[in-house]
């Protein structure tokens, strides 16, 4: 399988600027035998952030935050960049629902066209209104731009990824943006799950993914995805954040989530003693929703540099051959120390491994307000449970040999240990083994590799929706094709 | 500051001194600099500093030998696997240098046509994986061909197409085809629905859709070419389709299921006895492989020392008195050597119990178990033995010694053997040969030993018996030879022949053929039953050769 192989363009120059395919890179490629470069344009869209990036690629070019913001004057603001300005008074929103998919499909196209315009295509003059350099009140409205905006890929195939539980609707949109829209000359969607096993280098998996909005649990056989062992669940990284926001709460003293942006200097304290610090004031009304989106940013770095999943025998709870539970135990071991933005830092012990048990064991869960508690089947253990027992038995061992780990939440330490300790509690009599990539970036773009993969490969193109067969059957194609 | 001063910071001796010659060497070229330039100089010291010097020689040969940058172009392509749609892809590929332009001949045309169709369709190349794209064959039928032929009362012909559909979108990939099963529901106007009962699509397994397909395709394979004319490959897969046994299957996956879904203890349990079965393994080895030591030692070759002289009474009472003689110098002579005397009556049996160990070395492989333990030490401790045990032991008890006196078992088995001339030892030894019985038995029981005598004289038999044969076949030969010859002279002095006389001839000879025979027949008759008892023969080489078989199994094991 050419998934398998390394990518063409690790061994490429990253120099040259993004839309300039040097003929040295398709040189190399050509000594690939599996490996045919058309300049496809992968997209993979998630609920914190939307890849894109040519196929071939090792990496996404273009990141962008899924998050963007919006003034009160209703201007948009897409990127990084832009959007973590306080002064500008930003509503900070989502196109995408919290199960993943897209919601808002207007705000989506935009956001998506910006990801590729901004760093993929750009060479080309874009639509000055996406391109997110200009203010768009600023610039009169023209037909020309309009022709613009329909050859934003023109030349470039888009392949473009989807969760396994996206809509017909959804997905006949997705198609209708690419065509008309953009103008391209073919296009793809696929299964992000099914990319992310290709990018683990497996056709046939037992892909595990978990994100921001959901987690998933997805048995693949031969690159195509089994629809009756789909399962999914919340359990993922804002669950993630409510569990640590329950926790700051209930801590004594209470732990305060300052963001950033709110300190203008602190100096250091001792562990515990409470903050000192000099808060900024805003002129402007700082939204809830953009409060929000910075606290989550604290949150992330809490996870990245505290948060652990006890990867010890059986579970936080469980009560070990010498008669002492592992939470003592954990108890008995140095905490870390997580310092806030205020200054304020104090010692996480088994807290640090509590808000965190909930992946694996529902009852370790804690409450989160207005919010249903967590069920068994939502936690990762039984979805895998869930998942096997919807395949064929023939299938199940070599799935369980072939686990691929994905999504930006699996990064925390100590979950594949403990996933693998689960697994292998769960089946004894079987053989598990799990593909996790080490690399962070590889991790959180697993299914944009997988899909960079797919569109580079000379066997793939047979496979593309062309703008012909779009025009000659409609949107409802994609249904037929991308099974 | 120069390299001198560095040298007098760090203590290191002047290496000017040393080499005096090449520093000379190497300052001579160095050209004169100026300002900072000569001060970094001075740094370096003897080890000028490796600055390549800008020469524009160079970069003129660079270019100047250079060809032509390769160009490159994005070249369409199309894939014929896409069945006729046009998409037409660019990739990079490398650009075709064009031959220079023909010259403008005869004929303007030539030009005229590279003008006009710059990219003509045809023109498009093909991308080099359209031939990979491979599909299944999935049976096709018609509806006549289904009403006649595929009728199921299980499936309707809308569940059969949307499988075999399947079957062909997903190249036979039978969890997909399972996971992806969703019969269209009827059409309203069907006879279920007029009927009033819309029944919900029946749930299937993996092996009900196998066994639907397989039927399907099979039957229709066998309408589309009879079995009789298939190749090879078409009639074995018809033979597999038409033989699928979703029962079998079924309850394979049932098996597999419950071995996939053990609990901890029951892993625990399958492991621990994996762990017994290995050691058992191990232990027969070791077990074999002592066994395998311990026949190496009965097969040992016999000691070459004359044992003739102690096969006798006389002899073993000879042979007694000098070990009892020898023993008893040895014991003087440590006696002298200053053992202390209460180390005697130990030192004394250990002595008893070598004696017997000598003997029973001398009286060689053929010695059983009871032989092996030395003599009891006193008539007290004689246990008697049960009949069994005697049986085991191979004690028998004689009224009377014979003529020859006490003799070794060995005795009786070899004795017929060497008591024979080396002819006929060796035509003995062929025989043995031929029956897959060792001239030396492996296990020399008092059973072993009777079955091995009677043998030993039925071959004897056997052999007299060919002997006899062979004289008279000679003879016969003789006389016939000498009768024809006789006949010829007649005929010739009869002039020629009649027939009468050669059919009477013929069935002279045929008669002596059959005499020839039936004596044969009785030699080997007499030979079967020559043996006391028929079936201890044949036991005998019964055991002999499965003892044989016993061993070759051993040395399999063995080597494998
Ligand atoms: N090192 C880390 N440790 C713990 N969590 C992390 C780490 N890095 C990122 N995350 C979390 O991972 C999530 C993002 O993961 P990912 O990029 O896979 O999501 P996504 O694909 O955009 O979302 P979804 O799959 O739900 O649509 C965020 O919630 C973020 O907080
Ligand atoms: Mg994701």
């Amino acid at each position: 399988m050419a998934a398998s192989q390394p990518l063409t363009s690790s061994i490429q120059p990253t120099d040259a600027s993004p839309p300039c395919h040097t003929p040295r890179r398709i040189n190399i490629a050509n000594h690939c035998p599996t490996t045919d470069e058309v300049s496809a344009i992968i997209l993979d869209p998630g609920y914190s952030s939307v890849r894109a990036g040519f196929a071939g690629e090792d990496t996404p070019k273009s990141f962008v935050n899924s998050h963007y913001g919006v003034s009160d004057a209703g201007k948009f603001t897409f990127g990084d960049d832009a959007i973590h300005n306080p002064l500008a008074g930003l509503d900070i929103r989502n196109p995408m629902s919290k199960e993943g998919i897209v919601e808002d499909w207007d705000t989506a196209t935009q956001l998506w066209e910006y990801a590729i315009t901004s760093r993929l295509t750009s060479f080309k003059q874009s639509d000055p209104r996406t391109n997110g350099l200009n203010d768009p009140s600023e610039i009169a409205m023209d037909v020309e731009e309009v022709e613009e905006g329909e050859r934003t890929l023109g030349e470039h195939p888009l392949l473009m990824t989807e969760t396994a539980w996206n809509t017909t609707k959804n997905r006949e949109k997705a198609i209708e943006i690419a065509m008309e829209s953009w103008g391209c000359p073919a296009f793809w969607l696929a299964r992000n799950s099914v990319m992310a096993a290709f990018g683990g280098g497996k056709a046939t998996s037992l892909v595990i993914d978990v994100g921001a909005s959901t987690a998933s649990v997805i048995s693949i056989h031969d690159g195509l995805i089994l629809k009756k062992s789909v399962q999914k669940s919340p359990v993922a990284g804002n669950w993630l954040s409510s569990q640590l926001r329950s926790l700051f709460a209930s801590t004594e003293p209470k732990a305060n989530l300052v963001p950033h942006f709110d300190i203008a200097s602190k100096t250091p304290v001792d562990a515990g003693a409470p903050a000192q610090a000099t808060y900024r004031k805003y002129e402007n009304k700082i939204p809830d929703s953009f409060r929000a989106f910075e606290e989550e940013r604290v949150l992330t770095e809490f996870k990245e540099s505290v948060v652990q999943v006890w990867n010890g025998m059986g579970r936080l709870n469980t009560v070990n051959a010498n008669g002492v539970s592992n939470t003592d135990y954990v108890k008995s071991q140095p905490g870390r120390v997580f310092e806030f933005p205020d200054g304020a830092n104090q010692m996480w012990g088994v807290e640090r491994m509590s808000v965190a048990e909930g992946l694996f064991d529902e009852r370790a869960a804690l409450p989160i307000p207005n919010e249903p508690a967590l069920t068994k089947a939502q936690t990762i253990p039984e979805m895998v449970r869930q998942s096997l027992a919807a395949v064929d038995i023939d299938l199940r061992p070599h799935l369980l040999g072939n686990v691929v780990v994905t999504g930006g939440t699996t990064l925390i330490n100590g979950f594949t240990d403990r996933l693998h300790n689960e697994l292998t509690a769960m089946y004894p009599g079987a053989r598990v083994k799990i593909q996790a990539a080490g690399l962070t970036a590889e991790r959180r773009f697993g299914s944009w590799i997988g899909g960079s993969i797919l569109g580079s490969l000379g066997t793939f193109h047979q496979m593309w929706i062309s703008r012909k067969e779009y025009e000659e059957f409609g949107v409802n194609v994609v249904e037929k094709r991308c099974k | 500051m120069s390299s001198n001063d560095v040298r007098d910071m760090l203590d290191l001796p002047d290496s000017g001194s040393t080499r005096p010659a090449k520093k000379q060497k190497l300052t001579a070229p160095r050209p004169v600099l100026k300002g900072l330039a000569r001060e970094i100089q001075n740094l370096s010291g003897d080890n000028p500093i490796a600055i390549v010097p800008e020469v524009s020689a160079f970069k003129k040969k660079r270019y100047g030998s250079r060809k032509p940058v390769a160009k490159w172009e994005q070249k369409p392509f199309k894939n014929s696997a896409r069945d006729g749609d046009p998409l037409v892809l660019r990739h990079w590929r490398r650009k075709e240098e064009k031959p220079p332009a023909p010259p403008v001949g005869e004929d303007g045309n030539v030009e005229m046509e590279e003008a006009v169709a710059p990219i003509a369709e045809e023109m498009v190349e093909d991308s080099t994986f359209a031939k990979y794209n491979v599909r299944v064959n999935v049976p096709e039928y018609t509806e006549e061909e289904y009403n006649a032929k595929l009728q199921n009362q299980d499936w309707t012909k809308l569940e059969t197409d949307h499988l075999v559909g399947l079957a062909y979108e997903y190249d036979l990939r039978w969890p997909v085809i399972w996971d992806r099963y969703e019969p269209p529901l009827p059409a309203p106007d069907s006879a279920d629905s007029l009927l009033g009962l819309v029944l919900p699509p029946k749930i299937r397994t993996v092996e009900d859709l196998k066994a639907r397909y397989y039927s399907v395709a099979a039957t229709m394979m066998a309408e589309r070419k009879p079995p009789i004319k298939m190749n090879s490959a078409e009639f074995n897969l018809h033979e597999v389709m038409s033989n699928f046994n979703p029962a079998i299957e079924t309850a394979r996956k049932k098996f597999a299921e419950a071995a996939f879904q053990r609990t901890k203890e029951e892993a625990r349990e399958e492991e621990s006895l994996l762990l017994e079965l290995k050691r058992i393994l191990a232990r027969s080895d070791k077990l074999n492989e002592e066994r395998r030591e311990l026949y190496a030692r009965l097969e040992a070759p016999p000691s070459t020392g004359n044992i003739g002289i102690y096969s006798s009474s006389q002899g073993l009472q000879q042979l007694l008195q000098q070990l009892m003689q020898a023993s008893k110098k040895r014991k003087s002579l440590m006696g002298s050597e200053g053992i202390s005397p209460a180390a005697g009556p130990s030192q004394q049996a250990s002595f008893e119990r070598r004696d017997s160990s000598v003997r029973e070395s001398i009286s060689g492989p053929s010695g059983s178990n009871n032989n092996k333990k030395g003599p009891p030490p006193g008539p007290s401790e004689r246990r008697q033995l049960t009949e069994e045990e005697e049986k085991i032991y191979g004690v028998s008890h004689h009224e009377r010694i014979g003529a020859s006196g006490a003799a070794f078992r060995h005795e009786k088995i070899s004795k017929p053997l060497i008591s024979k001339s080396s002819v006929q030892q060796t035509k003995i030894a062929n025989v043995l040969v031929e029956l897959e019985i060792p001239n030396r038995l492996i296990m020399p029981t008092v059973e072993v030993g009777e079955a091995y005598e009677s043998l030993l004289q039925s071959i004897n038999t056997l052999l007299d018996a060919r002997k006899l044969a062979d004289k008279l076949d000679g003879e016969i030969k003789l006389a016939r030879q000498q009768k024809e010859e006789r006949e010829k002279a007649a005929r010739l002095e009869r002039g020629e022949a009649v027939e009468g006389d050669e059919v009477e001839g013929n069935n002279k000879t045929e008669k002596e053929k059959s005499v020839a025979r039936s004596v044969r027949g009785g030699s080997v008759a007499r030979s079967v039953r020559g043996g006391s008892q028929g079936h201890k023969r044949s036991a005998s080489v019964l055991s002999a050769t499965s003892e044989q078989n016993f061993q070759r199994s051993k040395e399999y094991r063995l080597r494998h």
